[in-house]
C-alpha cells in the first residue's frame, strides 16, 4: 500500500523531472512553468481555503506583491534572486498578517469581500505609486540567474520550489494541525470543545498562504518578464479559488490536478480559445452540481469501488477492560 | 480531588429566567445524573459548564479556578469534556481522527515544527493515534475504524463522541442526552460504558431523558424545573420525591 503510493509519486516526479525533453516546443513548456507558479501559491492557499474555510478571493493581491516586490528588489535593485524570492515571500507573508489579523474574524461572506477589496486596494496602489512600480506602465522582471536561466531551468527552479510547497502543506495536512484546521472548516464548536484557538489557526495558516503567494509572485513576475496593474485581473483570484473548488476541499491532489487542468485546458484547446470561459462555467457547473466534493473525491470513490470496501454494519459492542486500560493509559504521566 | 462546581448560577437570555441560584457539584469518580421537563434548563446548565455561556450571577469552579469568565477552550486543559446531544462530528474523516481531534490538548508542535515535517509532530502523532486506536475499540468501534464519519450509524455517532471526549484525558466528562435514539441493547452498552469512566476516575455528569436509565445509573441525581433545583440526592430519594413525581416522573 505504502508502496505503491511512494511507486506512483516517483513515476509521477519523473514524468515532471523530464518534461523539459518531451514538451513540443517552448509554449508548452512556459505553460508547465506558469502551472508550476500558481500551484505554489494555491498549495498555500490550499490549506486556507481547502482545509480550514475561509474563502479567500484575494490572493491575487498577495502575488501582485510578490511580483512588484521581485521586480524591484532583484530589477532595480539588482539584489540576487535567491534573497530577492525569499524577501518576496516573507513581505507575502507580512501582508497576509496584516490582512488577516483583522479580517479573519469575519464570518464567511464578510471575509470574502475583504480578501476582495485588498485585492482591489493593491492593484490601485500598483497604478499610483508610479516610482516605485512603473504605475499603469508597468515594469519588467528579470529572470534568474544560472543555472535557472533558461526555459528549461526556470521550469526546474519552479518544479523545485513547487514540490517543497507541497511537500510543506502535506506535512500539515497529515497531522494534528491538518485535522484541527479542518475541525475549524466543518464545525467550529467540535474545535473549541476539543481546545483549539480557532483564530490563531486561521491566522498562521492564512500568514503561510501569504508567504507562498509572495514566493508565486517572484516566480510568476519572472515568467510573464513584464507585469503591469492588468497582469493581475480580480478574475485572477477567483480562478485560484475555483482550482480548488474544482480540486475538492481537504485534499492537495485534486486541487493540483484542478489548477493544471485549468491552466492548461483554455490554452491547449486553443481553436476553441474563445470557448474558454465557457469551458471554466461548464466544468465548474458539473464539479458542484454532480462531485460536491471535487476531482479529487472521484478518484477516492473509483478506488474504494475497485477495493470493493463493503460497508457492514455490526453492532456496536464496547471492550470495557480495554476501555478502562486506555483511559489509565491517558491519565499515566 | 476535587470537584466541578456551580455556585449558585443564574442565566438569564433576555427576561426569560432560565437558570435561577443553581448549584450543584459533580466529584470525580461518580455519576451525577440531571434530569427535569423540556425547559428546565438541563441543557443551559451543561452549556455553562463547558463554557458556551457564562453566568449572569454565581460562579462555575472547578479546583481553585474560577471558570465562569474562561473561554470554552480552556475547558479541554483543566479537564473539562462534553459530548454533543447533536452528534458533532468531522464528515470527511474518518473514525479514527475524529477520535484523534481530542488529542489537540496534548498537541505541542507548531505549525513549521509540522511542515518541516520534524521528529515531534510525527511522534505525537504516533501516540495519539496509539491511544485514539485503544480507546475506540475501547467503545465498540473497533470494526469502523477507517471509515469516514458520515457513514456511522447512530450509535456508532454517539459512541465516537464519548471516544472523542475520552480523548482529551478527561477529569470529568458532561454527556448531554447520549442515550437518545439508541436502541435498548445499545443504552445497555453505553451504561457500561459510562460505569468504566466512573471506575476510571471521570466524574460523569450525565444530562438525560430516559429517566429508568439515570435513576439506574447516577450515584446522585439533581431534578431542575424552571430553572429551579427542586430535588437532589441519591436516585431513591429522588425516584420518590412527591414534586419530582409531579412537575416530571407522572404518577
Amino acid at each position: 500500500m505504502k508502496n505503491r503510493r511512494l511507486l506512483a509519486l516517483g513515476a509521477v516526479m519523473l514524468v515532471l523531472v523530464t518534461l523539459p525533453f518531451w514538451v513540443r516546443n517552448n509554449y508548452q513548456l512556459h505553460l508547465g512553468a506558469l502551472i508550476g507558479a500558481y500551484w505554489v501559491l494555491i498549495a498555500g492557499l490550499n490549506l486556507v481555503a481547502g482545509y480550514t474555510g475561509p474563502i479567500s478571493v484575494g490572493h491575487v493581491g498577495l502575488l501582485s506583491i510578490g511580483a512588484y516586490a521581485f521586480a524591484i528588489l532583484a530589477g532595480t535593485h539588482g539584489i540576487h534572486a535567491a534573497p530577492a524570492i525569499a524577501l518576496a515571500g516573507a513581505i507575502g507573508g507580512l501582508c497576509g498578517l496584516v490582512l488577516g489579523l483583522p479580517s479573519l474574524r469575519l464570518p464567511g461572506f464578510y471575509f470574502a469581500m475583504s480578501t476582495l477589496a485588498c485585492s482591489l486596494i493593491v492593484g490601485e496602489l500598483a497604478l499610483a505609486k508610479q516610482g516605485l512600480t512603473g504605475g499603469g506602465v508597468g515594469i519588467a522582471v528579470p529572470g534568474f540567474p544560472a543555472p535557472f536561466h533558461t526555459p528549461r531551468g526556470t521550469y526546474w527552479l519552479i518544479l523545485i520550489i513547487g514540490s517543497a510547497v507541497t511537500w510543506l502543506t502535506w506535512n500539515v495536512a497529515r497531522r494534528m494541525w491538518g485535522r484541527a484546521l479542518i475541525a475549524v472548516r466543518d464545525s467550529v464548536v467540535t474545535a473549541q470543545a476539543v481546545g483549539v484557538p480557532v483564530l490563531r489557526l486561521k491566522l498562521t495558516v492564512f500568514v503561510f498562504s501569504g508567504i507562498t503567494a509572495g514566493v508565486a509572485g517572484a516566480l510568476f513576475g519572472s515568467l510573464q518578464s513584464y507585469i503591469t496593474p492588468d497582469t493581475f485581473v480580480f478574475e485572477m483570484g477567483l480562478f485560484f479559488f475555483v482550482c480548488i473548488i474544482i480540486g475538492g476541499r481537504g485534499g492537495i491532489v485534486g486541487p493540483l490536478i484542478g489548477t493544471a487542468v485549468l491552466t492548461a485546458l483554455p490554452e491547449l484547446a486553443a481553436p476553441l480559445a474563445k470557448l474558454g470561459n465557457l469551458l471554466y462555467g461548464v466544468l465548474l457547473l458539473v464539479v458542484v452540481l454532480l462531485l460536491p466534493e471535487g476531482i479529487g473525491r472521484l478518484f477516492e470513490v473509483i478506488v474504494e469501488r475497485l477495493r470493493g470496501r463493503r460497508v457492514e454494519s455490526r453492532p456496536v459492542a464496547p471492550d470495557l477492560a480495554r476501555l478502562a486500560a486506555a483511559i489509565k493509559l491517558g491519565r499515566a504521566p | 480531588m476535587s470537584s466541578l462546581r456551580a455556585r449558585g448560577v443564574t442565566k438569564r437570555f433576555g427576561g426569560v429566567v432560565a437558570l435561577s441560584d443553581v448549584t450543584l457539584d459533580v466529584h470525580p469518580g461518580e455519576i451525577h445524573g440531571l434530569i427535569g421537563p423540556n425547559g428546565s434548563g438541563k441543557t443551559t446548565l451543561l452549556n455553562l459548564f463547558s463554557g458556551y455561556y457564562r453566568p449572569d450571577g454565581g460562579k462555575i469552579a472547578l479546583d481553585d479556578e474560577d471558570l465562569s469568565l474562561a473561554p470554552v477552550q480552556r475547558r479541554p486543559r483543566v479537564g473539562v469534556a462534553r459530548t454533543f446531544q447533536k452528534p458533532r462530528l468531522l464528515p470527511t474523516l474518518t473514525v479514527l481522527d475524529n477520535a484523534m481531534i481530542g488529542g489537540w490538548p496534548d498537541t505541542r508542535a507548531g505549525f513549521v515544527a509540522t511542515a518541516l515535517g520534524l521528529p515531534r509532530p510525527d511522534r505525537e502523532d504516533r501516540q495519539l493515534r496509539l491511544r485514539a486506536h485503544e480507546l475506540l475499540f475501547g467503545v465498540g468501534l473497533g470494526g469502523v475504524i477507517s471509515r469516514r464519519a458520515n457513514l456511522l450509524e447512530h450509535a456508532e455517532q454517539r459512541f465516537l463522541e464519548i471516544a472523542r471526549g475520552l480523548m482529551l484525558r478527561p477529569r470529568f466528562i458532561l454527556l448531554d442526552e447520549p442515550a437518545g435514539g439508541l436502541t435498548g441493547a445499545e443504552i445497555d452498552h453505553l451504561g457500561a460504558i459510562i460505569k468504566t469512566m466512573r471506575d476510571c476516575g471521570v466524574g460523569v455528569l450525565l444530562v438525560e431523558h430516559h429517566t429508568d436509565f439515570v435513576f439506574r445509573l447516577s450515584d446522585r441525581v439533581t431534578t431542575l424545573d424552571l430553572g429551579k433545583v427542586i430535588k437532589h440526592g441519591p436516585p431513591q430519594d429522588v425516584r420518590n420525591d412527591p414534586e419530582v413525581i409531579r412537575v416530571y416522573l407522572g404518577a
